[in-house]
């Protein structure tokens, strides 16, 4: 238990921290919304690849491998739309952003239920939705900020 | 409660000369104004602990790091830690009470 202290070099002693664990304090919905776009942009692909005609076998394995490409990615990105929310609603937003935001609760916590469905689901109107409410939750980050970032998108 | 920490009396010295108490580097301000950055103390290890005390705990999360806080409660064999400076500490509000079992030992005296 006590070998694996760690040691100050100038005095020699074991270290105890007494510190707080310092957080960058860099946030940004955008990671949120790169995230919510490429599941959106991956549920139209998977939607609209369309399975080869005739038996070629060459045709079938490009078909499966293309369609299993999609569907991990886009299940990757869900999952990093919901942590990057997860980390604006736990880390940065703190409770006197809940009263002059009230629904902020309600609206991480649907986002992140959103992320779950398209996750699992290829569903263009879910994956929608989840742009709108990164969409709605960009407008109230920087509104938090007293800054006018206009809301855009990649593609 | 406050405990105020006077340089070791003599038992203390010996003790940690004996090897009962380990000497440790105060890094960090969450336990100011009672213990500060550069600070040294005296660490009993496997004492008994009460609420008050000021103790050494492995970190939940982090293996190799070791935290220095002040017991705020202790339930069902889990303890809470809080830094007396709450502003410039993370403690059992971040992590949550700590297994009784974390615990390395209780602070004894301020050397310097």
């Amino acid at each position: 238990m006590l070998g694996k202290l760690n040691n100050n070099t100038a005095t020699g002693l074991r270290i105890a921290e007494a510190h707080c664990d310092a957080p960058c304090g860099v946030y940004d919905p955008a990671s949120a919304r790169i995230a919510a776009e490429a599941v959106l942009s991956l549920t139209k692909k998977i939607l609209d690849l369309k399975a080869p005609e005739g038996g070629d076998p060459k045709a079938a394995a490009s078909f499966h491998n293309t369609m299993a490409r999609y569907i991990l990615i886009k299940e990757e990105q869900a999952q990093l739309a919901k942590e990057q929310l997860l980390v604006l609603w736990t880390d940065y937003f703190k409770p006197a952003h809940l009263e002059k935001y009230p629904n902020l609760h309600d609206t991480f916590w649907k986002a992140a239920k959103l992320c779950s469905s398209v996750k699992v689901e290829v569903s263009l109107e879910h994956a929608t939705e989840l742009m709108d409410a990164v969409k709605e939750i960009h407008g109230v980050f920087w509104a938090t900020k007293d800054r006018d970032v206009a809301w855009y998108t990649a593609s | 409660m406050r405990v105020e920490f006077r340089p070791p009396n003599w038992t203390e010295r010996l003790l940690y000369f004996a090897g009962r108490r380990i000497a440790f580097l105060v890094e960090g301000d969450s336990m100011a104004p009672t213990l500060k950055d550069g600070d040294t103390v005296l660490v009993r290890p496997r004492a008994d602990i009460n609420v008050g005390d000021i103790v050494l705990a492995d970190h939940p999360y982090r293996s190799s790091v070791t935290i220095l806080k002040r017991v705020a409660r202790i339930a069902d064999g889990r303890v809470t830690l809080a830094g007396d400076n709450e502003a410039a500490s993370t403690d059992s509000r971040t992590f949550g009470p700590v297994s009784i079992k974390s615990i390395i030992g209780r602070v004894e005296c301020r050397l310097n």
